[in-house]
């Protein structure tokens, strides 16, 4: 890429000016103007009075928000500045979360002052996360990632069988094994209760943004540059005198301690603790929101938290779930073509096809497939469109899943008109899965769109929504 | 003894299911330098592929067709979906990646795992099923081998194994392919220069890994009976780990490490505790990891500067 | 006086293959040292050895008459030797100014906790790695100046990464020098630069300095003393005149009885 002679910098300043195109292009260079204490305090301000226009569930959801972006944050760090690919992350929140449930109820016969228990947590949870890192002093890449995986494994085993743990006596059930640990106690500092999710929500919102601002100064300081530095070449920055192990080491105890942090919150908002809380389906939520804002970026790791943690919240409202489906089809179908004639095509011919597909079905078979459509508004829309089906739906639906699937992937290959002819079948396979079993299932949609949302993001965008282009040696 | 030989027999059979599933991880990572996070879930496909042949020949109490031809079919689907999942991971997760950073490839192959997973959880939903192998094949219909005796499905499975991985070997030594795969291992950049198709043997390798896996699935589903949406995380990142083991990149070593982590399984299983078999087996590969990251059968690798 | 660099009876041996073969070398204070020969004559891997990244097997070294050996590439860069790479290094997705203040670190003092809270002296120190690190790349003339800095060196052309690592590695404060193959891939005006921005290290900045050069018109307008080698041995050491017109030299480049031909 690089010509001798030839500064590209200079020679592509012109594009660099433009290099925000399309429609997010004057919300993208107002956002490069705001400074970034402004950027802070207009979050501030809207995430400060957001409780005040909204219901406790509301709250609630603002709560979810809130933990997500410090645990993101605190992976940006591992995975976004330091570049180690740690998949144990969410054991480290589990062990504060554990930590903190067992010292604030009653597994233990005194229950620990709020002021004692999180400096206590914070730095122990710090130790292990040091203490994890410390192979990968001799492992780098890949056998990091599965080692560390191993890690969060074994962490879930431990609470989930602690009692059977060997020297462990049968009476003694720290963990509390399967059923967790349940009525944790709150914070509460100097006789402040933070026992509603007002108090819990403004806790978090102050801890954000002291997080926020601390990783800012580390980002722009020796310790930040230097982890950069090891991201970008680890053997250079050893000879540029980095000590690249004790920087690593840093990383993942810096990265454990906000996740240690956050848990302790975790714990106490939902007065209790499960192994489940620590899947690996968790892991993928925070790992999507760090890819989805850009791995990173502080503004972007928050921003998507927000979007990651408020869609599952909007997939469980049928009405909310049908405008996030759509209006996500129509963007797809708007991208897609650049050309308004192949666009008309397409929507034309998806509802043709739609009717097509309706009558030969109603001929072949007859009314009696037919079931009762959702509730919502796009449901009563597409009702006598698309097959809405009773009896058979499973098997039907499963089908018509695997071939939307294929569908997509001929989409992709697809090139000019081709492309039309893919995604006519697909959207409308689409549509028929969404409101046969999709809708309907929202756990398991959240699980697919943030597996899609990491596969995608990779391979379109792999900077994220707010994070910068970067180039890699081959 | 004969507690011993049991479990020694438990391992044989476990450990040529993870030989199976550790081939895949391995020759892919050979090729690619790439760890495959979903290869557990294709053996997973593997295995509802066969139990779907099941199903439509009758189910295992009222077959319509030979339990012989049942379980070839069974084998045959499996790696026909399983080879058809891989080939379209390579094409869509991971090739328009192959240039970018190292951490890329490995989210998109995270998220590609954790995609099949829910994809098999709406499909299949969360129960298990069982492939009912002791009305398949009766248990009495084993041989007797010393003291113990030897069920039929497990000669089955560790024949079918022990046939497959010397034919594995074979193609890679003798065929054209097989050696444009090695090249291609050994330096991708010069291997292209020499002329060798390298997108064509990266496409080989994931069809024959992820076909592997897929036997793999319908192996464990006929000896350990249920199989679920779940079942090839934990079994897929056992298999890598034997991989690493035996030397990631090395064919012999995948089958050693596969064999040695059944083994240990089986005895930490027999002897010590099922509950923590996980930890333990887990326990042991980290502290190998640590001690030996290049394998038994690996060579350590150079910095080059 | 000590030899700022010292290597006695070095030996470093991959699998079957002597790569280096009991060499004996030194670099005095103020010095310019270069080692020339074939490709595969050991050294790169002579630089491996003397920054640590490779023990040799056999042998000794010895900074201002201390010896480094065992000390990791970190340690080495902190007792003053630094270098550059043949296949250039730069951290890609830093900016001009970071990558140089990067290698200040070993040189600075805050606290995780000072970046935090930003506290007087971590800004202090903050500012004052960036005038180190402007002033090093100030080096380059305007070349690597003003609007640059902020650019990332990505963007850099192929010289000016060269001319980056070299202000990197000048940002770690060294006594001694190493540059494997400055002049790599260069036009022949950035070639004859390179030549005397070699001569000014020296002259301006004071450092000792061992340079790994394929081009000869680079090691005659530098070398104080040229060392060549071949197959890991020291075949010819003394002035480039000398060392150029030693038969030996001339057969391990052009074969053997080609000086005899010529």
């Amino acid at each position: 890429m690089s010509q001798i002679g030839v500064d590209q910098w200079v020679e592509q300043s012109g594009d660099r000016q433009e290099q925000y195109s399309g429609w997010t292009a004057p919300a993208r260079r107002f956002f490069d103007k705001v400074r970034p204490g402004w950027r802070l305090a207009i979050f501030l301000l809207l995430a400060g009075i957001y409780p005040l226009l909204i219901s406790q569930s509301g709250v609630r959801i603002g709560i979810t928000i809130l933990l997500l972006a410090m645990l993101a944050l605190g992976l940006n760090v591992v995975v976004g500045w330091t570049g180690l690919l740690d998949l144990g992350y969410v054991a480290f929140y589990g062990f504060g979360a554990y930590f903190y449930a067992i010292v604030a109820s009653d597994q233990l016969p005194a229950h620990w002052p709020t002021w004692i228990a999180i400096p206590v947590i914070v730095v122990a949870t710090a130790l292990l996360g040091a203490l994890l890192s410390l192979p990968s002093r001799r492992l780098v890449g890949d056998y990091l990632a599965i080692m560390t995986l191993f890690f969060a494994q074994i962490f879930v085993e431990i609470v989930r069988n602690f009692q059977r743990l060997p020297g462990v006596s049968e009476d003694f059930d720290l963990t509390g094994g399967p059923n967790g640990v349940t009525g944790v106690e709150p914070w509460s500092l100097f006789g402040f209760e933070f026992g509603t999710f007002n108090r819990n929500y403004y806790l978090l919102l102050v801890l954000l943004d002291l997080l926020i601002v601390g990783l800012h100064n580390i980002d722009n300081s020796r310790t930040g540059r230097a982890w950069r530095a090891l991201r970008e070449d680890t053997l250079a920055a050893e000879h540029m005198t980095t000590p690249v192990n004790r920087l690593k080491m840093l990383a993942f105890a810096v990265g454990a301690a906000i996740a240690g942090l956050t848990g302790t919150i975790f714990a106490a908002v939902q007065v209790g603790v499960f192994p489940n809380n620590f899947a690996l389906v968790f892991l993928i939520t925070v790992y999507a929101a760090v890819i989805l804002g850009g791995l990173g970026s502080i503004p972007g790791v928050v921003l998507g938290a927000i979007a990651i943690a408020y869609t599952p919240e909007l997939l469980r409202d049928p009405g909310a779930a049908g405008w996030l489906f759509y209006l996500g089809l129509l963007a797809l179908l708007v991208f897609t073509f650049k050309k308004p004639i192949r666009l008309l095509a397409a929507t034309v011919g998806l509802v043709v096809f739609g009717l097509v597909v309706r009558l030969v079905a109603l001929g072949v078979w007859d009314d009696s497939i037919l079931g009762t459509a959702n509730d919502n508004f796009f449901s009563r829309l597409v009702d006598g469109w698309v097959l809405i089906l009773g009896q058979n739906q499973d098997v039907i639906s499963n089908y018509a899943f695997v071939l939307a699937v294929i569908g997509v992937l001929a989409v992709i290959v697809a090139r000019g008109w081709w492309k039309v002819a893919a995604l006519v079948p697909t959207l409308y396979l689409a549509i028929l899965v969404w409101e046969n079993k999709l809708a309907l299932q929202p756990s398991v949609t959240r699980q697919l769109l943030f597996g899609g949302v990491l596969m995608v993001m990779m391979a379109v965008r792999p900077q994220g929504l707010l994070g910068t282009r970067r180039v890699e040696i081959t | 003894m004969e507690f011993f030989l049991q479990q020694t027999m438990n391992g044989l059979t476990l450990g040529s299911v993870y030989a199976l599933l550790a081939l895949g991880y391995s020759m892919v990572y050979g090729v690619l330098k790439l760890l495959n996070f979903a290869h557990g879930e294709v053996y997973m496909f593997g295995a509802f592929a066969g139990y779907g042949v099941l199903t439509v020949l009758g189910g295992p109490s009222a077959l319509i067709v030979p339990v012989w031809l049942v379980i070839s079919l069974m084998f045959v689907a499996s790696m026909a979906v399983a080879s058809a999942i891989g080939v379209a991971l390579e094409r869509f997760a991971y090739r328009p990646l192959r240039n970018s950073s190292r951490i890329a490839p490995l989210i998109s192959a995270i998220g590609a795992s954790f995609f099949l997973q829910a994809a098999a959880l709406l499909l299949f939903t969360a129960n298990s099923r069982s492939y009912d192998a002791p009305t398949l094949i009766p248990i009495s219909s084993g041989v007797k081998v010393g003291p113990i005796d030897v069920w039929m499905v497990r000669i089955l499975v560790i024949v079918t194994a022990a046939v497959l991985m010397i034919l594995l070997t074979l193609w890679v030594a003798r065929t054209k392919t097989g050696k444009a795969v090695r090249a291609v291992s050994f330096d991708r950049e010069a291997a292209a220069m020499m002329g060798i198709d390298v997108d064509r043997v990266i496409v080989v390798t994931f069809l024959i890994g992820s076909a592997l896996a897929g036997v793999g699935g319908v192996m464990v589903g006929l000896v350990f009976g249920r199989i679920f949406h779940l079942m090839g995380f934990v079994a897929g990142l056992k298999a890598f780990t034997a991989a690493v083991v035996g030397g990631i990149g090395s064919i012999p070593g995948a089958m050693l490490g596969g064999l040695l982590i059944g083994f240990a399984e089986a005895y930490t299983t027999g002897y010590i505790s099922s509950t923590f078999q996980n930890l333990i087996v887990f326990g042991l590969l980290i502290t190998f990891l640590l001690i030996r990251p290049s394998g038994i059968l690996g060579r350590p690798e150079l910095v080059k500067v | 006086m000590t030899p700022i660099l010292e290597l006695s009876g070095l030996s470093k041996s991959f699998g079957g293959l002597q790569v280096i073969q009991s060499l004996d070398m030194t670099v005095g204070h103020g010095e310019i040292v270069s080692v020339i020969g074939p490709n595969g004559a050991g050294k790169t891997t002579l630089f491996n050895i003397i920054s640590g990244i490779y023990q040799p097997d056999s042998g000794e070294i010895l900074l201002d008459g201390k010896t480094i050996l065992g000390s990791s590439p970190e340690e080495i860069s902190n007792l003053g030797i630094a270098r550059t790479f043949q296949t250039l290094r730069v951290f890609l997705n830093m900016t001009v100014r970071e990558n140089v203040m990067a290698a200040a670190y070993g040189a600075t003092k805050t606290r995780l906790w000072q970046s935090v809270l930003r506290t007087p002296s971590a800004r202090r120190e903050e500012e004052q790695i960036k005038r180190l690190a402007e002033e090093k790349l100030g080096f380059f003339g305007e070349r690597l100046m003003g609007y640059r800095w902020d650019q990332p060196a990505y963007s850099l052309s192929y010289a000016n990464r060269r001319r980056l690592e070299i202000a990197r590695a000048t940002a770690t404060n060294p006594r001694l020098l190493m540059l494997d193959e400055p002049a790599a891939g260069m036009n022949p005006a950035e070639t004859h630069e390179v030549t005397q921005l070699i001569g000014r290290l020296r002259e301006e900045a004071g450092y000792s300095i061992l340079v790994i050069e394929h081009d000869m018109h680079v090691v005659e307008g530098i070398s104080d003393r040229v060392i060549a080698l071949d197959h890991g041995e020291q075949i010819a050491e003394g002035s480039f005149d000398e060392v150029a017109t030693d038969t030996k030299v001339i057969e391990a480049y052009l074969g053997y009885g080609a000086a005899k031909t010529k």
